[in-house]
């Protein structure tokens, strides 16, 4: 067996003595045994994945595993992408989990310390979840595949709904949840059950060679019907609805995989089924996707700036960063279409990367998000705040992790956003009028979202981390135990080595993407030049390193400047100390400070007709005088449109057949058994007459 | 054995399937209709011992013996045991059919005519390889209707649990004489589940007698939301 299958049996293997570990062991040792369990999975699958990429290929077919079928598995470079960021982030979750699960001493006071999550289904489904995960990337056969994306649900489902004995709000998502991605799974079963019968065989290999034979209606219903559900799993607007309420309600490092990992296998779906075994296909394809994508980057990214909440906040970046990545495999597709294929390269390149720079820093994010909320039992921007002193490690990485997502240098995000502006830009030429028209407005919303991204996390970090506590409970906050900062340091440390020399990770995406997009490689990052990348073909190249040392130059010369400045002016002026910020005032109090409603306000303004936010303000006057007020009560609130204008009149529409359908249901056992005998034997006696 | 002495064989073994399926119509009784799901359950056993025999499969002849062992005594034992537990409770009226959806008379009517329609339909089925055990075919298909058919007529708890085995019975006799043998773990997965199913249907009927003091299913129908 080649070190690809070794290490991923033992990724396998890993992930099922955690679950069982989780299952079976007593409390404490069920924590640290899951978690180590979950590190080695993460790690192995990893060594995998890496090894994938880079040409190692592993096939094998399992006839007995499963029946009829069996298990066929296939690791190729594309598969080892996503293996190996899963793998990445499992290993952080892992870790983090460790403590975050653990049941401390403040769960009896204010916080969510117990949280529900160190029960035995929750300890045990992790390493299931991360197992599924690995085999969804993994898997070469239709029936192997709908498997472990089933597997994947309903591990995540289980984790989601860890925590509803203590918030309603917990049942709600998960129901949002189940029905969603049933019914996302609904339909890539029936697109690639339609293919696989088509194609007359369910294995990858079979499909791949039979897909350029059928007819162009059969590929279209195929491709538009996985798309929907594949892009239902990554948050793609308007199949995101349950993202931003599941994601928040599970816990942290559950959100961390399930944002920074399971996401992205939607992606690797959308790559695997559309750019893969189908070949590619006719421009209005991927202009779908790629508009698609445009509108979740900015919706998304829009919705995160005004959210109160932090985790939902980091959720809707998610469905951002997808968009931004389906912008790229949508450019992909359609210069691909075009002929353009060395450009088609490069967006597949920029996509990848940001997949696997969106793991990254959304991992980290994540993980110091849930350290927020255990050590102060909320994640409303609205009342943190000073978390600086008591948690300096927890705010040090997330700010670090608010830098890298935000697509400004010296952030890993930058790089792939780059990219992806760099093979929009240059398709302009080669893609006549279509490309005209749509690359410009692609750009535009890359670059609207990559601005809005800048706002989104300074708020975030600003209100949420710096100045003065909000509230009691932040101000009782405290730092994380060790094992969750390692966890975050991980990440952290793989967002700067992402950030500072992309080249070895973009170069090694070639052979990925040289499976969806046969032809020359589109970024080349010597060894020796590590640090630069240089696109093939054109006349552009950038190196982060140099980038980041022009920042600190210049800021380290600003600051000599503003000081020699200073010193000059004080020897003219007596010293006199004051404390910053108070503008000359005594001590300022928490209630002066910017909130994060306040901070967005001005956003929502701008953006109002899109937000459609809600707000009452409700005046109670003293006894019966109309100008004496006694309290004004204001509430506002940002609901989300897609939701309120798509999804509540079906919601309505399907309660309403509910209720007509009463009569039907009258409590009769024999009636209900009835209602299938005479179907059954209807069906016969229609078989009997017709055929 | 020769083939004359097989489809022979085959044949009674199928007579005798179908004819305690008719009966458990006919009876109201309910100690006879265990008695009668328990002489068909033989039947079956039979059945496929017969075709185990036939094909020289001695795996076959093993799954026969476990299901003559599952249907003709097992089950039957635990529905008997159901069956006491109430008739001391209630009475002896509790333990028959009294008042059947539909008739004895029109069940007998309707059950040839499900018999019918199951040859109708399954003529392809047959056509398809016309051995003597497919011809078989719709006699499982038979059974598998009027197990359907009690389940929808019949008041009593215990008359409905033995319609569902009996559709379950129907369901196993097809599978053995339209395939050469079930594999020993789909054969083993689908018994377990029926002797589970039979489990909770009688652990179900003990409760609803406790609450109701009657296992007449109609009476449940105040339950809905």
């Amino acid at each position: 067996m080649s070190l690809t299958g070794a290490a991923f049996a033992v990724a396998m293997g890993s992930s099922a003595l955690a679950a069982a570990a989780g299952a079976a062991l007593p409390r404490r040792a069920r924590r640290i045994t899951a978690g180590a369990g979950t590190l080695a999975a993460g790690g192995a699958a990893g060594v995998a994945g890496v090894a994938a990429m880079a040409g190692r290929s592993w096939g094998t077919w399992l006839p007995d595993v499963l029946p009829l079928a069996g298990v066929r598995l296939a690791l190729d470079p594309l598969s080892g992408v996503f293996l190996a960021v899963t793998g990445a982030v499992a290993v952080c979750a892992a870790v983090y989990g460790v403590g975050y699960a653990r049941p401390g001493k403040e769960a009896a006071g204010h916080g969510p310390g117990g949280l529900g999550v160190d029960g035995r289904v929750a300890q045990a489904m992790v390493p299931l979840f991360v197992a599924a995960m690995l085999l969804v990337p993994a898997a070469a056969s239709v029936s192997t595949f709908l498997v472990a994306w089933e597997l994947m649900a309903l591990a995540s489902l289980l984790l989601v709904a860890a925590e509803h004995r203590r918030r309603a709000a917990v049942a709600e998502a998960g129901l949002w949840y189940a029905v969603m991605t049933h019914l996302g799974l609904v339909v890539v079963l029936a697109g690639l059950a339609a293919f696989a019968a088509e194609a007359h065989g369910e294995t990858f290999a079979a499909m791949r060679a039979a897909s350029a034979g059928l007819s162009p209606a059969v590929r279209g219903a195929v491709f538009v019907a996985t798309f929907a559900g594949f892009a239902s799993k990554a948050g793609i607007v308007p199949l995101h609805v349950w993202l931003p309420r599941a994601h928040p309600e599970a816990p942290s490092h559950v959100s961390a995989l399930m944002s920074a990992a399971m996401v992205n296998l939607g992606v690797y779906g959308i790559v695997r089924v559309g750019l893969d075994l189908l070949g590619g296909g006719p421009a209005w394809w991927w202009l779908l996707v790629l508009a698609a994508g445009a509108v979740s980057a900015v919706y998304g990214i829009l919705q995160a700036a005004v959210a109160a909440d932090i985790k939902r906040l980091l959720a809707y970046s998610t469905c951002e960063n997808m968009g931004l990545v389906l912008i790229g495999v949508g450019a992909c597709g359609f210069l691909r279409s075009s002929g353009a294929g060395a450009l088609a390269a490069l967006a597949l390149t920029a996509a990848l990367l940001h997949v696997v720079n969106h793991a990254g820093f959304k991992t980290l994010l994540f993980l110091a998000a849930g350290s927020v909320l255990h050590a102060t039992g909320t994640r409303d921007l609205d009342a943190l705040g000073g978390l600086r002193s008591p948690m300096p490690a927890t705010t040090a990485l997330f700010g670090v992790g608010a830098l890298m997502a935000s697509a400004l240098p010296p952030g890993n995000g930058f790089v792939s956003e780059w990219l992806l502006l760099q093979s929009l830009i240059h398709a302009l030429p080669s893609g006549g009028t279509l490309a005209a028209v749509t690359m410009p407005l692609a750009v535009a919303a890359v670059a609207l979202s990559a601005g809005l991204a800048i706002a989104t996390f300074v708020r975030a970090f600003g209100v949420g981390f710096l100045a003065r506590p909000r509230t009691p409970a932040a101000g009782r906050a405290h730092e994380s135990p060790p094992s969750m900062v390692t966890g975050m340091a991980v990440a952290a440390v793989c967002c700067v080595v992402l950030a500072l020399v992309p080249g070895p990770v973009a170069g090694g995406l070639s052979r990925a993407v040289a499976v969806a997009v046969p032809g020359p490689k589109a970024v080349t990052g010597p060894a020796a030049d590590a640090g630069t990348l240089h696109l093939a073909g054109l006349p552009s190249t950038m190196s982060p390193l140099l980038i980041v040392g022009a920042l600190l130059a210049a800021v380290v010369a600003l600051a000599a400047v503003l000081r020699g400045a200073a010193l000059r002016r004080t020897e003219r002026l007596a010293r006199r100390r004051a404390r910053p910020w108070d503008c000359g005032a005594g001590p300022m109090s928490a209630r002066t400070e910017y909130t994060a409603t306040s901070f967005a306000e001005p956003l929502q303004r701008v953006f109002d007709d899109v937000l459609a936010p809600e707000t009452d303000v409700d005046v109670t006057p003293v006894a019966e005088s109309a100008y004496l007020v006694d309290s004004v009560t204001y509430r506002a609130r940002v609901g989300d449109r897609v939701e309120h204008r798509l999804y509540r009149p079906v919601l309505a529409a399907v309660a309403w057949a509910g209720r007509a359908a009463r009569p039907l249901a009258n409590g009769s056992v024999h009636r209900y058994v009835g209602y299938g005998f005479y179907a059954f034997t209807g069906v016969l006696v229609a078989l009997a007459v017709l055929r | 054995m020769n083939d004359t002495l097989y489809v022979q064989l085959l044949d009674l073994a199928c007579g005798a399937f179908l004819l305690a399926g008719v009966l458990v119509l006919w009876r109201r009784d309910l100690a006879a209709i265990v008695r009668l799901f328990a002489v068909q359950g033989a039947a079956l056993g039979v059945l496929v011992a017969v075709l185990g025999v036939h094909d020289g499969d001695t795996e076959v002849i093993g799954l026969a013996v476990g299901i003559g062992l599952l249907r003709a005594v097992l089950l039957p034992w635990l529905l008997r045991r159901a069956l006491a537990a109430s008739g001391g409770a209630a009475g002896p009226a509790a333990n028959r059919e009294t008042a059947p959806l539909v008739n004895v008379a029109a069940s007998l009517v309707v059950a040839a005519l499900l018999a019918l329609l199951a040859y109708a339909v399954t003529r392809p089925v047959v056509a398809l390889d016309p051995s003597p055990a497919a011809h078989a075919v719709p006699v499982a298909l038979t059974v598998v209707l009027i197990g359907f058919f009690a389940l929808v007529t019949r008041r009593r708890a215990l008359s409905q649990v033995v319609g569902f085995l009996l559709v379950d019975n129907g369901i196993t006799a097809v599978a053995f004489l339209t395939t050469s043998g079930v594999p020993l773990i789909v054969e083993g997965g689908v018994s377990l589940d029926v002797l589970l199913a039979v489990l909770v249907l009688q652990l179900l009927t003990a409760r609803i007698r406790a609450a109701f003091g009657d296992t007449d299913l109609d009476g449940l129908r105040e339950l809905r939301d």
